[in-house]
């Protein structure tokens, strides 16, 4: 794709998103809907700029929800790498784990909430194990499946050069595993931010998704919208980070 | 220096039917040789080849190197794919400094010795590029250089040219010759090609499609060094050709009697 | 021997399922917590909340916001994605808007559209829908963008119209990917619906689960859990085993089963 086809592109998608905010310009501006329900988007964005650059406290909560996401978040890797790949080395393994993970992998894991919330209390623990659990399988798949993929021959062009059984592992399979690994992840964290905002919106003392909740008990439309673009634009910053990363580990690779 | 000895190898498809592959192989091997292995399709002979790389383990007979059992694969014999194989997450010099890094040689000296085998397969200036920047022709010298870089006795070659154009293949061809004649390293390569395996060696193993049996052995006295131009119009050359592809497709009927 | 091996591949997720409650059971018993019962407090709890008329409708009323949302939309994403799969103008169009969309946990715009659209079904019915979207049309747009250039060409050369090839070919050429997507979205279904239930608490299956929690009838809660979690492991499995029958001619090729908030 040219340079020109680019800016094509960009501009093109540029469009759906300025007409969705001049809709909603248009709707506040023409009263159509009271501020009340739908504030101007002046409104938000002013508050929104006020909200991360002034206040401390909201930036405290964007701290508290942040660490949550990525204690969770690196739990799930740590697990799910290390159990993938187990799963994918030893059939012994593999007979043990496959069937957990396919009664578990289609379980709301949300519905455990309320067990962790009993079992772990209402701070940051149960969110964090949540957030853990339900970024766990898409990266353990990930893992397993990439690295039992992984070309017959590649390994056998190691062994032949010397390496010992024990050491194909880290050094053939792991490496050659990583693109698929990079796309669990990236799952894993889209699913890591949605929990955590879930979590603390259901029950918590603090963070953005509670945030948002207190908002709506005092009816202040503004202060709802806020925490929402706010781990909106979280998402799309931490993916945009994970892509990044994904490129230069994945330099040497052909495109897929 | 290899011996196969009486070596059958059965596999199970995935209709738990038994398919025989090869049958009752025996041959030996000399030291310093250029073997080619020639078949049709499916006659086994790449299951030859990974049976003395110790990738796969004969279901009946033996294969020996150096009068010891092969156990499984080692430096000793050093396998070159159609697939290349290359580690796709390291650059060119990575891939051929993996074996000598793999036996304990100090870095420096392991890249030195790595630059110097780049460049005699005719990639100087690559070292930093990634497989996937190289066409199928360079990533086949890679693959080529990355097996010598740990000095196996035996190189196992796979159909290394298969995937390749024509042109590419007669001269990565001529160029295998030229690094072979420096220390004639023994060498035992799989092609399906009849032209090719004349070429190249000094016997060619001549197979029957499967069950693979081993139909004829011809030795092929042909002076070295070996040019293609010369070769090509040399009728001893032709006469080879001829009389081994009319045994190919005798044996290729072989499969269709009843 | 290998007829042995073969039961037990076939029984290994009940016998994963059993080890899991095992494990529950010990732990709890080891644990001695008020709020921690044994596996057999709430599996005996279960009956009763399926006895009981109320929660039925509550459980039923889940389902059928469910049902209906997921279906919308299906109508709606498939063919958007397909558009977007064959039309790089199409996609343009609507990929950004979609990726930023995309991390916003649809859940949470719950007090939104409850400010807007009141507690009813409509509100938790839009929710699903918008949760459900996304990975429907994602998923509609690969599959219709992998689609072989040389298969259309083949269709025009026997005179179909652009909008026959897309439903003749472009459609049964993206279902395998299609229908992944749709198993996603069906697991995003049961889940966003339970999670809205849980923050917008009125009715189904989520508010009983809390409801249980804030009466602290432990005992329900882990009982609520389970049938909540066996109706997500029946809804996957029947799901896939009809894919599986869809797409019986295509090649294996895997996907990840998903499981979002």
């Amino acid at each position: 794709m040219n340079a020109r086809g680019l800016t094509t592109d960009v501009l093109l998608g540029v469009v759906p998103i300025a007409l969705a905010v001049a809709v909603w310009q248009a709707i506040s501006s023409f009263g159509y809907a009271p501020v009340t329900l739908l504030p101007p988007p002046g409104l938000v964005f002013a508050r929104l700029a006020q909200q991360l650059l002034t206040s401390s406290s909201y930036q405290q909560a964007i701290a508290v929800t942040l660490f949550r996401l990525f204690a969770g978040f690196s739990i799930a890797v740590v697990l799910g790498v290390g159990v993938g790949l187990a799963a994918a080395a030893s059939p012994a393994v593999n007979a043990v784990v496959r069937p957990i993970v396919r009664v578990l992998a289609p379980l709301p894991k949300v519905a455990l909430y309320p067990a962790l919330l009993l079992l772990l209390g209402f701070g940051h623990e149960s969110k964090i194990t949540l957030v853990a659990a339900d970024a766990l399988f898409p990266i353990l798949l990930s893992t397993y499946f990439g690295a039992s993929m992984v070309e017959q021959k590649l390994i056998w062009s190691a062994m032949a050069a010397g390496t010992p059984r024990r050491q194909i592992l880290f050094k053939v399979v792991l490496p050659a595993a990583v693109p698929s690994i990079l796309t669990g992840c990236r799952i894993g964290l889209v699913i890591s931010c949605i929990v955590v905002f879930l979590a603390e919106m259901i029950t918590s003392t603090e963070g953005l998704g509670h945030l948002l909740v207190t908002a709506a008990r005092t009816f202040q439309a503004v202060d709802m919208f806020v925490p929402l673009i706010t781990i909106s634009l979280l998402g799309l910053i931490l993916n945009g980070l994970l892509q990044g990363l994904r490129v230069w580990l994945l330099r040497g690779f052909p495109e897929v | 220096m290899i011996e196969i000895d009486r070596v059958s190898q059965i596999f199970q498809t995935s209709g738990r039917q038994n398919h025989l592959a090869l049958s009752q192989i025996s041959l030996t091997i000399d030291d310093g040789a250029f073997v080619a292995i020639l078949g049709p399709s499916g006659c086994g002979k790449s299951t030859l080849l990974y049976i003395v790389g110790g990738f796969v383990n004969p279901t009946e007979g033996i294969a020996r190197m150096k009068g010891k059992p092969i156990a499984g694969p080692g430096p000793d014999r050093g396998p070159v794919f159609q697939e290349f194989a290359l580690f796709p997450w390291k650059t060119v010099l990575g891939n051929v400094m993996y074996g000598p890094r793999q036996l304990r040689v100090k870095s420096a000296e392991a890249e030195a010795q790595s630059r110097q085998l780049i460049e005699m397969v005719g990639l100087k200036g690559f070292e930093d590029f990634y497989p996937k920047e190289l066409s199928g022709g360079m990533k086949q010298r890679v693959a080529l250089a990355r097996t010598l870089a740990y000095h196996p006795a035996v190189l196992l070659m796979d159909e290394p040219f298969g995937a390749l154009d024509a042109h590419t293949r007669t001269r990565l061809q001529n160029d295998l010759l030229n690094i072979w004649e420096r220390d004639r390293k023994t060498v035992l390569f799989v092609t399906h090609s009849v032209d090719e395996a004349v070429f190249l060696s000094d016997k060619v193993v001549v197979m029957t499609r499967a069950p693979g049996r081993i139909k004829e052995i011809v030795d092929i006295n042909l002076p070295r060094p070996r040019r293609r131009a010369d070769l090509l119009l040399d009728p001893r050359y032709q006469k080879y050709v001829v009389e081994i592809e009319r045994m190919i497709d005798d044996t290729s009927e072989d499969g269709l009697r009843p | 021997m290998s007829m042995v091996r073969a039961l037990i591949s076939r029984l290994a997720p009940l016998l994963a399922c059993l080890g899991l409650l095992g494990v529950w059971q010990v732990a709890a018993l080891v644990l001695n917590n008020d709020s921690f019962p044994t596996a057999l407090d709430a599996l005996r709890a279960v009956p009763s909340i399926l006895g009981d008329k109320e929660s039925l409708i509550n459980i039923g009323a889940s389902l059928r916001r469910m049902s209906i949302a997921f279906s919308v939309a299906l109508v709606v994403s498939i063919p958007l994605g397909l558009m977007m799969g064959r039309s790089r103008f199409v996609a343009a169009f609507f990929n950004p808007l979609l990726m930023i969309t995309y991390p916003v946990p649809k859940a949470a715009l719950m007090p939104i559209i409850m400010l807007w659209l009141g507690v009813g079904d409509i509100a938790k019915m839009l929710v699903i829908f918008l949760g459900v979207s996304l990975p429907v049309i994602y998923h509609s747009f690969q599959g219709a963008k992998a689609v072989e250039e040389k298969m259309l060409w083949s269709g025009a050369a026997m005179g179909l119209t652009a909008l026959q090839r897309m439903i003749r070919i472009v459609l049964p050429a993206a279902l395998p990917e299609i229908l992944t997507g749709c198993r996603t979205g069906l697991v995003l279904a049961l889940i966003t619906m339970v999670t809205s239930e849980m923050i917008a608490r009125q009715s189904g299956a989520g508010n009983i689960l809390f409801n249980a929690l804030d009466m602290g009838q432990y005992d329900t809660v882990y009982a609520m859990i389970i049938i909540i979690g066996a109706m997500g492991i029946g809804i996957d499995a029947a799901f896939e085993k009809l894919r599986a029958w869809l797409v019986r001619w295509s090649e294996p090729g895997f996907d990840i089963p998903l499981s979002f908030a």
